[in-house]
């Protein structure tokens, strides 16, 4: 039995190459103090520190050494493992950046087990407010949370909860919306297959503060496990009596049922959902009436989305205040987010609001994986917009981030590095929100089709120099005249990509260059004589016979010829294509 | 099942805290899945049943590292816990035999010990 | 009482019923808010985005059209960003929409056309895209073409709610969103019931009657042909809207027009009403006294809502009332009994209606009845829209024509005629006329105010003798369910009929508010032209339809009796049940 467990790993090397030679060093010298049946020496494979040097960890001592170098081995060995004393100058605080609250339970419980939800406090915070709360009360302590709508909108929940609860109508609804739609968004999807029956607590509170018998989640219909996931916590939640009539023995009845999307992002907006669960086309209705006062089936509802509900039963069990200590003035309690794009540890990270985009990209995110610098990060999808290195030590909150240009959105965050085209980016987003526009309003429907076709153009080298004031003409008509937040936001990407890299739109209009050699049309090859070893291996292969030349003068690539399909840049074993 | 009362939920929720025992977790979210959690899941699941091991293999959510999965987890007492990463089911097969086992953790594949 | 709250709109201080739309609020301090999808006949549908204001205190701008205004807003209707912005919107709307002003049946009425006008747009900032979508003229009643439609939505809205059709729906999203029947086939293979609320809703050349006036002059300048028309009810009080009168009755300059243009004989339609009323009235003492055939009784001369019966309620067809339509009696009496007096060969009579409607022009069509005569009972309907096409064509001053009468022996008609054209007319007409049958005395007071008015259904008991009739009156096709149903509920539980005689008309406010009248409708005009019908009624020394001296010729002469073999040969027809998805 080892009584001792320590786990190595050089962090500041590429490969395992060189975790695999400090082992033997060390594992060695624990032969050589004849320790090798009390101690047990392990190679981790990430454990989420970087560039500081040799990492060692020690069990049960909870010792961390960083830059240890192997000279320092013995004295370990000395000190910690015998005497299980701590060497000062080799420690090493790693920073525990993250906070979860949201994802508390997920990947800590079995997500179709509701006796492992409870085990872990789970509907203690329903008893507590069926029992002991009115729903006056709850709202309070919604109110002293803090806590706003994590959907990307930042609406205070309990002033949503306060204003449908004021409404005196026999029939009130809630709903869950799980339509998330965010390219490379999945913190609600997680939450839905990790943790269901926090959602459905979050839900059932959500409908006893504001009066509401009947509830729906609106699951989108590409998150089957999600689906399965809720519909068995749903069941479950019936069989013991936590859903249904008297509720835990209260006179409080509430029945939830699962609706569906099927394939429309605009689905997401409040109204247009509401739209599709009565069976109509999912369109948008205009605001005011607010669905809090007329809403499914006009009668009033409370839209809520995942992230928000899965927080309610931690405030109701910890305290408003508790919660409120974590994050910024305006902004509380915790953020998850979606990290993606050409960073190391893609994956979710809940972190409290205030922690800076730098210290999530790089302490969270290990930095980017080419180990390029960073250009920019992107936040809030395609209503959000991008921001530049420069202000990477900006303190996430929801104000921050609208003043940069850019919105805290649904949660995703995409790094991107040199390799990355702004323009293309701007394009990409906006033309998703060309392919999901209802089309009910001119303004999003033709617009972001007019808006796209000039991103088009200059991503393919026709743009001309009116074209920046063009787009922000249409841009400026869809903020402001669209119906609802799909087109209001549509431009976004647009905006902030202009405010900060105009000069890449400049670029590829008036120089037709791509400096992240992104936009295909915009490429060109062009020979390397000096590698060029005359194989002419790319001759051969090229579609359409572009290249042209002979072994003794050399050979060259036709402009006007060439399509840009990339295949001798592919081809040439001496790299002596140039591609920009 | 009975419908829960206030007092039962309460007493529920005491003796479930309590229950420990060998465990190893396997993350089956769409994530894992995606990277091939269920393979990994079937093996562990057959493997324990086949050999009898004192261990219960359960699913359990995403834990937001993402970048590793499939990832397991392993409680067994005597041993630290500890969650492997890029799992398949020949590292699936090695934590069993030396892990559960043997009590010895397996080289290369740890990606987080310090779970709360 | 509605509460009254104050707010500025563009420094101006106003106080309006709480609940009121920017919209309308603006107008009553002379603000006159650009739009362009919504219709003042209509719930608005949001979509087009011409109409917002900026609020003092919020960064967003808010539709005037369905945002209510509210205590102490404070509204800004016009500065050079909002009106940008309207540019912007309706150039990115032009960019959709075909260049075709000058081939266009809209041109010169067409809403986008005048919007574009006042704004003085001058200039194409976005490239113009069309979308490939073909033109459907399959219900040979109303085209739709596509390409021109701005998405508006008033179609969609008129034809599933008001009407309950749902032959016309959005198809697919994004900028590939298009008008169509669901399941994208043909107007014709749909429900559709060829009502034409839908184009008489339309702001641009999206969805039009289907012109047959090019026809008219065709079959006017063959010299061959023998040229006769006849007007609806309902054409004349409306036609003086294409040149600014509202309300009034043109009825003796359109006969002198017509004859202008060319046509041998005018008839009126009202005559035929008179005639239907004499078969209807009939039939309602035949059912009512002997009752072999089933009560209640329910009209037939609208044949939109023939052919949304025949669709949707085929277990009703028994309740029908097998006389035809008035429009169609004139068209089989102008080529037999017209024909036969004045020795002239039916086979040369073309025979042209002018209706309210686009229904008509699929009517004349509908089944072999309408081709008793022996030739095509009715050759050509126009709509009164193209009615006032025409008269523009030919350069005729159309108000100051002196005024002439109609071509008698199919012309003269009674005051029950002409209210035909308003919800309730043909109930009331044919009251007056039953209850002499029944009773074999005329009505007193013949004026039956509770089936007057635009309420959607209207529901009545008159005293015929000892008899209590009960009836009720439907307009809008949305309305005839509630009807139907109770008349269903009374025979399932063998209670009480809860009506004896039902008259449904499609379109709302009956005919006058029909598909081929004049654009932006609303109740005031309804009500307008309706008055115009009843005001002709009042001054009509006859007032029954039994008492039409030319009537009672027609019977004597040429018909014998109504319901007699010869009535039933030429002037009633069968129903049968009708697929509402073709193919």
């Amino acid at each position: 039995m080892y009584t001792k467990t320590v786990f190595l790993k050089d962090t500041g090397a590429d490969t395992e190459e060189r975790t695999r030679q400090v082992y033997s060093v060390f594992i060695d010298l624990i032969r050589n103090h004849n320790l090798q049946d009390q101690v047990q020496v392990v190679r981790v494979a990430d454990i989420g520190i970087y560039n500081q040097g040799i990492v060692i960890e020690i069990l049960p001592d909870n010792v961390l050494y960083a830059n240890v170098k192997e000279e320092d081995f013995s004295r370990i060995i000395d000190t910690t493992i015998k005497e299980s004393k701590v060497i000062e100058d080799l420690l090493y605080k790693k920073p525990s950046k993250q906070l979860r609250i949201v994802l508390r339970n997920c990947g800590r419980i079995n997500p179709e087990s509701i006796e492992d939800y409870i085990a872990k406090g789970g509907y203690l915070a329903l008893k507590k407010v069926l029992l002991e709360m009115t729903p006056d009360a709850v709202i309070e302590e919604m109110k002293k949370s803090g806590l706003r709508g994590r959907g990307g909108a930042g609406y205070p929940t309990w002033l949503k909860w306060k204003f449908t609860r004021q409404v005196t109508a026999e029939q009130k609804y809630v709903i869950c919306n799980a339509d998330e739609g965010d390219p490379g968004a999945y913190m609600d999807r997680s939450v839905l297959e990790g943790d269901p029956h926090s959602v459905v607590e979050g839900l059932i509170i959500a409908a006893y503060t504001i009066g509401a018998s009947r509830g729906y989640f609106y699951i989108r219909a590409e998150y089957p496990l999600a689906v399965e996931r809720i519909r068995l916590a749903i069941s479950q939640a019936y069989e013991y009596g936590l859903l249904g009539k008297s509720i835990l023995g209260t006179d409080f009845d509430f029945d939830i049922e699962i609706r569906l999307g099927a394939g429309a992002f605009v689905c997401g907006e409040e109204t247009a959902l509401i739209a599709s669960i009565e069976g109509k086309r999912g369109t948008p209705r205009p605001r005011p009436p607010y669905p809090s006062v007329k809403g499914l089936w006009d009668k009033p509802t409370a839209i809520n989305n995942v992230e928000t509900l899965a927080n309610v039963p931690y405030i109701i069990l910890e305290g408003a205040d508790n919660f409120a200590k974590i994050g910024t003035a305006t902004s509380k309690g915790t953020k998850v987010f979606a990290l993606t794009g050409k960073v190391k540890n893609s994956g979710l990270v809940e972190v409290p609001m205030g922690i800076t985009l730098r210290e999530i990209v790089y302490d969270i995110g290990g930095g980017t994986i080419s180990g390029k610098p960073i250009k920019a990060v992107q936040t809030g999808g395609p209503s959000g917009g991008v921001v530049p290195e420069e202000y990477l030590d900006t303190p996430v909150d929801y104000e921050n981030l609208q003043k940069l240009g850019s919105i805290m959105g649904s949660g995703g965050m995409i790094v991107m590095d040199e390799d990355d085209c702004m323009v293309d980016i701007a394009r990409f987003y906006l033309g998703f929100c060309v392919d999901e526009s209802c089309g009910k309003c001119a303004p999003c429907r033709i617009g972001g089709f007019q808006m796209l076709k000039v991103l088009e153009r200059i991503a393919s080298g026709k743009g001309k120099s009116a074209d920046i004031s063009l787009l922000k003409r249409i841009a400026f008509a869809m903020q402001k005249a669209s119906l609802c937040g799909l087109g209001q936001t549509a431009a976004n990407p647009v905006l902030s990509t202009l405010r900060y890299f105009e000069n890449e739109y400049k670029e590829h209009i008036d120089e037709r260059y791509c400096r992240a050699a992104k936009c295909v049309e915009l490429l060109n090859y062009t020979i390397i004589q000096e590698k060029c070893k005359r194989c002419t291996v790319c001759v051969n292969q090229c579609p359409v016979k572009a290249i042209a030349g002979s072994r003794e003068t050399g050979f060259s690539i036709n402009v006007d010829t060439c399509i840009k399909c990339g295949r001798c840049f592919e081809v040439c074993k001496f790299k002596a294509i140039a591609r920009k | 099942m009975e419908k829960l009362t206030p007092q039962k939920l309460e007493q529920l929720h005491k003796q479930k805290k309590q229950q420990q025992g060998n465990l190893i977790r396997v993350g089956m979210s769409s994530c894992g899945i995606a990277a091939g959690a269920q393979q990994v899941y079937s093996v562990l699941k057959e493997e324990v049943s086949k050999r009898g091991l004192p261990v219960s293999v359960e699913k359990c959510g995403c834990l937001g590292m993402c970048y590793a999965e499939p990832l397991v987890e392993v409680q067994v007492e005597g041993v630290p816990t500890v969650i492997y990463g890029k799992v398949n089911p020949e590292v699936a097969l090695k934590i069993l035999e030396k892990h559960v086992v043997s009590k010895m953790l397996v080289n290369d594949y740890i990606f987080t010990f310090q779970v709360e | 009482m509605a509460k009254v709250i104050k707010a500025k709109i563009n420094g101006i201080l106003l106080r309006v019923p709480e609940g009121t739309t920017i919209l309308e609020a603006a107008k009553q301090v002379q603000i006159k808010i650009p739009t362009l999808c919504k219709h003042p006949d209509l719930e608005p549908s949001a979509s087009c985005g011409i109409c917002i204001v900026k609020v003092k205190g919020s960064n967003k701008m808010l539709r005037a059209c369905c945002t209510p205004l509210e205590e102490a807003m404070e509204v800004i209707t016009h500065d050079p960003e909002i009106v940008e912005i309207r540019r912007t919107v309706i150039e990115l709307i032009l960019s959709n929409h075909p260049n075709d002003c000058l081939k266009c049946a809209r041109n010169n009425n067409c809403e986008l056309q005048k919007l574009t006008a006042d704004f003085g747009i001058n200039a194409e900032s976005f490239p113009q895209f069309l979308r490939d979508i073909p033109k459907d003229i399959s219900t040979n009643a109303v085209d739709l073409e596509p390409q021109k439609c701005i998405l508006c939505g008033r179609c969609v809205h008129v034809c599933q709610n008001l009407q309950d059709v749902w032959a016309l729906s959005f198809l697919e999203r994004g900028i590939h969103t298009r008008i169509s029947p669901a399941g994208d086939i043909q107007l014709a293979d749909s429900p559709c019931v060829k009502c034409g609320q839908c184009s008489a809703h339309c702001p641009t050349g999206a969805i039009v009657e289907q012109d047959h006036t090019a026809r008219v002059w065709e079959a006017l300048q063959d010299t061959e042909k023998y040229c006769v028309v006849q007007i609806a009810p309902a054409v004349r009080a409306s036609i003086g809207e294409a040149f600014g009168y509202t309300g009034r009755n043109f009825t003796k300059k359109l006969y002198a027009l017509l004859r202008r243009l060319g046509f041998k004989a005018v008839f009126d339609t009202n005559f035929a009403a008179d005639v239907t009323i004499m078969e209807e009235a009939s039939e309602f003492e035949e059912r009512l006294l002997k009752a072999e055939k089933p009560l209640p009784l329910i009209t037939t001369c609208c044949p939109s809502w023939v052919d949304f019966m025949e669709k949707f309620h085929t277990d009703m067809i028994e309740h029908f009332s097998s006389c035809k339509s008035p429009h169609e009696i004139l068209g089989v009496l102008s080529k037999t009994y017209y024909a036969q007096k004045n020795k002239i060969d039916p086979a040369k009579i073309v025979m042209v209606s002018i209706m309210p409607c686009t229904s008509k022009k699929y009517e004349i069509s509908r089944s072999e009845e309408m081709f008793a005569s022996g030739y095509q009972d009715i050759d050509i309907v126009l709509c009164t829209r193209e009615l006032a096409r025409m008269i523009k064509q030919a350069g005729i001053d159309f108000e100051n024509l002196p005024e002439e009468e109609a071509d008698s022996i199919l012309g003269e008609y009674s005051g029950a005629g002409v209210i035909f054209g308003a919800t309730g007319g043909v109930m009331e007409a044919a009251l007056r006329t039953a209850h002499y049958f029944i009773c074999g005395k005329d009505l007193k007071n013949v004026e039956f105010n509770q089936v007057r008015g635009l309420k959607g259904i209207k529901e009545a008991e008159i005293e015929i003798g000892a008899k209590k009739i009960r009836v009720a009156v439907a307009h809008g096709l949305s309305n005839v369910e509630f009807v139907l149903n109770k008349v269903r509920q009374a025979k399932r539980d063998n209670l009480a009929l809860p009506y004896h005689f039902i008259e449904v008309m499609a379109c709302p406010g009956g005919c006058i508010g029909g598909g081929g009248q004049p654009y932006m409708v609303t109740d005031e005009l309804r009500i307008k032209r309706a008055q115009a019908l009843y005001e002709d009624d009042a001054s009509k020394q006859i007032r029954f339809s039994h008492q039409n001296p030319y009537i009672k010729r027609l019977y004597e002469e040429f018909l014998e009796k109504p319901l007699s073999q010869k009535s039933h040969q030429l002037l009633h027809t069968r129903y049968k049940a009708r697929p509402t998805y073709r193919k």
